[in-house]
């Protein structure tokens, strides 16, 4: 290979990267960053700036398990509700003989995984449309955590939650180090492992896959089992960021997730897209949200501006292929 | 059929009911359920024949009616709103404040109509000339409109006339009327030009642009029609409860995707009947009403409303796999 051939090679692998929807996807985050700081003093600082990364965190892990669903065809309406039961759950796991709190832990997120797994036995083997088996899902949780909290809020006690929660080891706080340990395993089995193939190929064409070999049933329930997981994790990082868990804690996650999914460019048909730009979308939409903040208009206003930014930023590239 | 000496016109007309027939294959297990769950209630609630019983159960089931359509009219295009829940609140609102003011309950019933229709077709123009996916416009859209509706009325209040809520909400049965009417809307918009398309432009969008349907033009409408009967199901709840609340409607998202899709409607497009889509919203509405006479706390409703919708779901399709 020539030496114009390499040059020619690496300038279209650029152009390729800085025209990819997660790049502009952070491009635009950080304009309205720079911007924002221009206008409102204090938008700038570095305080308040990780700050919304620390709120895009427990987004940021939610869209991880929605981008997995979504990109192998499904979508996940369950979300919300298994992060409240992650949030009002963990507290009736905690044994006295465990002082650092990790169990609690861990039988929460088997449990939500349990829940995701369920999830996705529905839709493989019952074959009900995922949009419903959530939706059902979703529902019956509601039922549980009424059982289970009795519609009182409860107080985070566990020693490990509050650390997750609060801690800054290095002057980064410790939700956005959880993030950023999640983000890149989840990139690496997304686009380097077989597991990821396979899930790309489910999405693009569920009986080309199948008749190709893909293990449909037992792909379809990982990936809602990895959504139960990952929506779990960011229940518990939510309790240890609150203090307190209450029954409606995780419904703003479930919009902000999907949200988040589809502007960072991820197709909701399924078989297109990458995590890479639900990182971005997540740290958007707390952008935006705090941006509306600032404006200090009526929640009615405050409600149809975020609608509109979405609707604006969806046309940037959200767009689907011309029928002709 | 096996009559073959009828006149032309009247063999034209049997094979109307044959097809209308043949349509109901799909739905006939759901048509028996409904019909146990029916008898189960009329046990339960003796009142359920009587004319002022009737009128109050077919009032809880008529938004829940009016949703489903809207929803199902779209599903059937090959669309989806997650907007529903927040057009209702808006029509609630709106009629709350404008039906006792200068409008009038005409001027009123007209703007509630007037918006339905309007932020639906403009909806149906950005998801269909834009190409943009329904699912996630429709989301944007539903914050817009719950923050439309939460300007209009930031706090539960409003009035509405009493003889109004006497007319739809009290004891005689014009809600079901209603209903009624609007079946013969719906199925006389289906022999128009548009209505023809619904099928066609759902099941196979290309195909039928490529046979000359007016493709862009049914989804739209589709948006419009479906905007129309949310808000005027939020007009209903307004004279149900005589007052507006902006966040009235917001179970109704996901209710008439639940009662849609137990109709038998698909998300493909192009799959499935509106009978088994107000077949679904009975169901649903009757479920409740059972369980509340039963008894049942919330938390079994939520358990068994969440099992019986994935069985009535997924039954179907095991027994489709067993042909």
């Amino acid at each position: 290979m020539s030496i114009r051939d390499a040059g020619l090679l690496s300038r279209s692998r650029i152009l390729a990267v800085v025209t990819s929807r997660p790049f502009l996807t952070f491009a635009i985050v950080a304009l309205v960053w720079i911007v924002a700081s221009f206008v409102s003093r204090g938008f700038g600082a570095y305080g308040h700036l990780r700050y919304l990364v620390e709120l895009a965190a427990v987004i940021g892990l939610v869209a991880a398990g929605q981008t997995f669903v979504v990109i192998a065809g499904g979508i996940d309406l369950s979300v919300a509700a298994i992060v409240t039961v992650a949030a009002v759950g963990l507290p009736l796991f905690a044994i006295d003989a465990d002082p650092t709190g990790l169990t609690p832990i861990l039988a929460v997120l088997a449990m939500t995984t349990a829940i995701g797994l369920v999830n996705g036995l529905g839709v493989a083997l019952l074959r009900v449309h995922p949009m419903i088996m959530t939706l059902a899902m979703a529902t019956f949780l509601q039922g549980l955590l009424i059982i289970i909290a009795g519609g009182s809020a409860v107080t985070a006690s566990n020693p490990l939650v509050t650390w997750v929660g609060n801690a800054r080891p290095f002057g980064v706080p410790a939700g956005i180090l959880v993030w950023v340990v999640v983000s890149v395993v989840v990139l690496v089995v997304m686009h380097a492992t077989p597991f990821g193939a396979r899930l790309f190929a489910m999405g693009a064409g569920p009986l080309a896959a199948k008749l190709s070999g893909v293990p449909i049933a037992r792909t379809t329930m990982a990936v809602y089992g990895i959504s139960g997981f990952m929506a779990g994790l960011a229940g518990i990082l939510v309790l240890g960021m609150n203090g307190q868990g209450y029954v409606g804690i995780g419904d703003p996650y479930l919009l902000a997730s999907i949200a988040a999914v589809v502007l960072g460019g991820t197709s909701i048909l399924g078989g297109l897209g990458t995590y890479a730009g639900s990182i971005p979308g997540a740290i958007l939409l707390v952008t935006i949200t705090a941006l509306i903040t600032v404006v200090n208009a009526s929640p009615g206003w405050r409600s149809i501006l975020f609608g509109t930014l979405i609707l604006a930023l969806l046309l940037l590239s959200g767009r689907e292929a011309a029928r002709r | 059929m096996s009559n073959t000496t009828l006149s032309p016109p009247a063999r034209s007309g049997s094979l109307y009911w044959a097809i209308q027939a043949k349509r109901n294959i799909g739905v006939r297990g759901l048509f028996l359920v409904v019909l146990g769950f029916m008898v189960a209630y009329g046990f339960l609630f003796h009142g359920l024949f009587t004319g002022s019983g009737f009128a109050k159960f077919t009032q809880s089931w008529f938004p829940l009616a009016l949703v489903a359509m809207a929803q199902a009219i779209l599903m059937l295009t090959g669309g989806i709103s997650l907007a529903i829940g927040a057009l209702v609140s808006l029509g609630a609102v709106l009629a709350a404040t404008t039906i006792t003011g200068p409008l009038g309950v005409a001027g009123g019933t007209a703007l509630v109509c007037l918006a339905g229709l309007g932020i639906g077709a403009v909806t149906g123009i950005i998801v269909v000339r834009l190409r943009l996916p329904a699912i996630v416009v429709t989301l944007a859209g539903s914050f817009i409109i719950a923050g439309a509706a939460l300007l209009v009325l930031p706090r539960p209040g409003g009035a509405m006339p009493p003889w109004l809520s006497d007319l739809l909400a009290g004891n005689t049965p014009a809600a079901f009327g209603v209903l009624v009417v609007v079946v013969l809307l719906w199925k006389l918009y289906l022999a128009t030009p548009l209505g023809l398309s619904l099928y066609a432009a759902g099941e196979n969008p290309v195909g039928a642009y490529r046979s000359g349907v007016p493709v862009d033009a049914a989804r739209i409408a589709a948006y419009a029609i479906s905007g129309l009967l949310c808000t005027g199901a939020g007009l209903f709840v307004a004279a149900q409860t005589g007052s507006g609340d902006p966040i009235i409607g917001n179970s109704f998202t996901l209710n008439s995707i639940a009662a849609a899709v137990l109709g038998g409607i698909g998300f493909l497009g192009g799959q499935g009947t509106m009978r088994g889509a107000l077949a679904g919203s009975l169901l649903l509405s009757l479920m409740i009403s059972v369980m509340f006479f039963l008894g049942f706390t919330p938390v079994a409703q939520y358990v068994a409303q969440g099992l019986i919708i994935i069985g009535a779901v997924a039954i179907p399709q095991f027994r489709m796999r067993a042909r």
